[in-house]
């Protein structure tokens, strides 16, 4: 009798080992949590919500399979005319060198805009007087514009590593618009619902 | 008797076991109602498993303009497909208008949209292991016309 309780005291206490094992290991061996781009427009006067939810893995694995004319391989080119002979590498290059700091500020009778650079990220927030007081801010990690210029090829966008290094990124707020009755937010975390 | 037993038996077993195999991957279910008095009504619900199967059996001749306008997207469509049989479900788009509720979504293996409008109440259920597989159908037919 007395063998039989010690043989179940062994068990009891080998089952609390696993089990305490397996609690342990798990969060560590568990896959990092699947990352979600948010598009949410909600226009009150014309009473429209549109929610967007896309797994940055599924973009990811789409980009690089669709070609069409800019578009090919994950990577957008970028036409002379729409440039000109605007160097991107040297001014991300000096821009990520630089401190923290306000780099464009231009004010007029239609608009405000403002770029800066602050914690590793470039902000640009825009106010559209004509437009009803429109507001944009634009938060864009330096990481994913460094990983938009990773290409070798000085005329094309990484689109597919900028959305990798979304991925790797933590949550973050991208894009806002505030019109005067409509509202549009853009941004990534690791929920796959808007709630 | 008990003969007779073991043949009903093994006849129910054998159906039962067809059934689950129609049924392995799947059931497309779809669901048109029309608002309109007397307007259509269809509830359709098909074993996935056979649409492929009903592609391999179609006329080539039939399939030929749905084939071509797939090998042009192949890679996109099969990018498209692998991207979300491995995402979590999720409600990928949501449209809400005064009157009219549109949305698509992944669930439980299956692609499910949902329109709601003053015209029509539409829901179409299809498992993403059958859609890949007509689609690979569709790009055998092509690349191998009869």
């Amino acid at each position: 009798m007395k063998m039989m309780q010690k043989r179940t005291q062994v068990g009891v206490v080998f089952c609390l080992f696993a089990a305490g094992m397996a609690a342990l290991v798990n969060p560590a061996m568990a896959a990092p949590a699947d990352k979600y781009l948010h598009v949410n427009v909600d226009d009150a006067t014309e009473g429209t919500k549109v929610n967007v939810n896309v797994p940055l893995e599924m973009a990811e694995r789409i980009l690089p399979a669709i070609n069409n004319r800019d578009l090919h391989d994950g990577k957008i080119s970028i036409r002379n005319k729409d440039v000109g002979d605007v160097d991107f590498r040297a001014v991300l290059d000096a821009v990520r060198t630089a401190p923290d700091n306000e780099f464009v500020t231009v004010k007029d009778k239609d608009s405000d805009v403002r770029v800066a650079k602050a914690n590793g990220n470039i902000i640009v927030h825009v106010i559209d007087k004509k437009n009803k007081e429109q507001k944009v801010d634009v938060t864009v990690p330096l990481k994913i514009v460094d990983a938009l210029f990773s290409t070798a090829n000085k005329d094309e966008l990484d689109l597919a590593a900028a959305i990798r290094a979304l991925s790797d990124a933590g949550d973050i707020l991208l894009v806002t618009v505030q019109g005067s009755s409509e509202k549009v937010r853009v941004w990534v975390d690791s929920r796959n619902t808007q709630d | 008797m008990i003969l007779l037993g073991k043949i009903v038996l093994g006849m129910a077993g054998a159906g039962l076991a067809g059934a689950g195999v129609l049924c392995s991957e799947g059931v497309v279910h779809v669901k048109v109602i029309e608002k309109e008095p007397g307007g259509v009504h269809i509830n359709v619900i098909a074993p996935a498993m056979l649409a492929p199967i009903a592609v391999r059996l179609a006329p080539r001749r039939d399939l030929a303009k749905a084939c071509e306008q797939l090998q042009a997207n192949l890679p996109v469509v099969r990018a498209a497909l692998e991207g979300l049989r491995d995402s979590e479900d999720v409600v990928l788009v949501e449209v809400e208008e005064p009157g009219e509720h549109v949305e698509v979504s992944k669930t439980a293996g299956s692609i499910v949209v949902d329109v709601d409008d003053a015209d029509a109440t539409v829901h179409v259920t299809a498992p993403i292991r059958a859609i890949s597989s007509t689609v690979e159908e569709l790009a055998a037919a092509t690349s191998n016309p009869m």
